[in-house]
């Protein structure tokens, strides 16, 4: 029973951290499965890859993926899209880690496109890298995927989560009160 | 459980942020050349630990063009396209798409708060003042039709996002957003400049609405999750029966 007040509250970690997460974009949730072994209940937690809603915004370097793919940032993998220039002319996200491309990060000249095949183009149409992406995954220029948390199942979720944790502990003090009798009266002489 | 409570917390914060940004947007949705600005957030990764709630990257300006709109003033100007006027005070160097100005007595155009648009000077005499989309500015002085009175240069910014803003219009370079490329506009660039156009912030007022529900009930859910990290504390606490 420890081990399942142990499991709500991981449930609860989940459930906080993407509700928490309910407006970064490119951000996919968490989710947990629970199981039971010889050491009780545990709880797995994967990401998932349900695709994001995409919010329009016209800012021509805001990138979405649609299909599975991630962008690569400084050695890290992410779905956000949000793009500017650094002043050296390449393709960095928000904090300034710059978009690789097949060798290196991307330089992006004034008036080049990104393609619905990932492919950066000049304004003169000369191709200049590539967004490496997994074949049949598109890219949509002037657009954010959200993030793919559902508020509404989350707060569900935390609900669940202090439920479960609350009927572990009134369990828990059942088997301490039965513990208690077999201590402390069935032994008892009269 | 408290990372529970520390990251419902940390997503209470990003939305109160997000909620303020989107106010001094709306508040700001009738100025002239303002830009909306918005922050975006990242789930925080430590080393691989999960769970530990969002953070903000900061606020940026969204350069979006706003729309053109005919106006009354002296000496309107709007941008269209990428760009930004120079403007000047006290020695101190600002851009801005901003481009309510008005003519001073000693012949430099400025506009409310005082900062003076560089690369024109119209003389005191001036009876009229016509400027062409690639910023060329033309007097009619008495005596004398189209005289050239200098030429409006705007600059642009490898990466304007970086800029410091001052204000909501105004803004200065910083080491991230590069130094400023003074260009003529026309010539082949595709900005052009409009007189008597005044370029409207570009806030939608509908998204923005929007965005304060979404912030609100994003709030309010962070909000109960803190409740429920503390809920559980309590419960945990009454296993110790005395």
């Amino acid at each position: 029973m420890a081990s399942a007040m142990r499991a709500a509250r991981s449930q609860l970690d989940v459930a906080t951290q993407n509700l928490a997460n309910v407006s970064s974009d490119g951000f996919r949730r968490l989710t947990t499965t629970l199981d039971l072994d010889a050491r009780g209940m545990r709880v797995h937690q994967s990401t998932s890859a349900e695709q994001g809603a995409i919010r329009r915004t016209n800012r021509p370097l805001d990138l979405a993926i649609l299909g599975a793919g991630t962008f690569r940032v400084g050695g890290e993998a992410t779905r956000n899209g949000a793009f500017v220039r650094d002043r050296d002319g390449f393709l960095a996200d928000d904090r300034g880690r710059r978009l690789a491309g097949r060798c290196g990060p991307i330089r992006f000249p004034d008036g080049a496109s990104v393609a619905p095949d990932g492919s950066v183009q000049t304004a003169a149409g000369r191709f200049i890298d590539r967004i490496p992406l997994p074949p049949g995954t598109r890219i949509e220029t002037g657009a954010l995927e959200t993030s793919n948390v559902n508020a509404i199942s989350e707060s569900l979720n935390v609900l669940e989560a202090q439920r479960s944790f609350e009927t572990a502990q009134k369990v828990l003090l059942a088997i301490d009160d039965t513990r208690n009798k077999a201590a402390n009266d069935v032994g008892r002489i009269q | 459980m408290n990372r529970a409570m520390y990251a419902a917390a940390s997503g209470m914060a990003a939305q109160q942020q997000n909620l303020e940004i989107i106010a001094d947007n709306l508040a700001n949705a009738d100025v002239a050349g303002f830009k909306s600005a918005a922050a975006s957030f990242a789930d925080v990764n430590a080393g691989g630990t999960f769970g530990l709630g969002t953070e903000s990257l900061g606020k940026h300006a969204l350069f979006v063009q706003g729309k053109l709109e005919k106006s009354g003033g002296p000496f309107d100007l709007a941008i269209d396209g990428a760009g930004f006027f120079c403007v000047e005070k006290d020695g101190q160097f600002a851009y801005t798409r901003a481009g309510s100005f008005s003519r001073s007595p000693d012949g430099s155009v400025r506009n409310a708060d005082g900062w003076r648009l560089r690369g024109v000077r119209i003389p005191a005499d001036a009876l009229r003042v016509d400027v062409g989309g690639d910023g060329r500015v033309f007097v009619d002085r008495p005596g004398a039709t189209h005289v050239a009175a200098g030429r409006i240069d705007l600059a642009s910014f490898l990466a304007p996002e970086h800029l410091r803003a001052l204000s909501g219009t105004l803004f200065t370079a910083s080491p991230q957003s590069g130094a400023p490329q003074i260009f003529h506009p026309g010539d082949g660039a595709k900005t052009t400049l409009a007189f008597g156009m005044l370029e409207k912030s570009n806030v939608s007022i509908v998204e923005s609405m929007m965005a304060i529900m979404t912030a609100q009930r994003a709030y309010e859910a962070n909000a109960k999750g803190v409740q429920a990290a503390d809920e559980m504390l309590r419960i945990a606490n009454n296993l110790h029966r005395s």
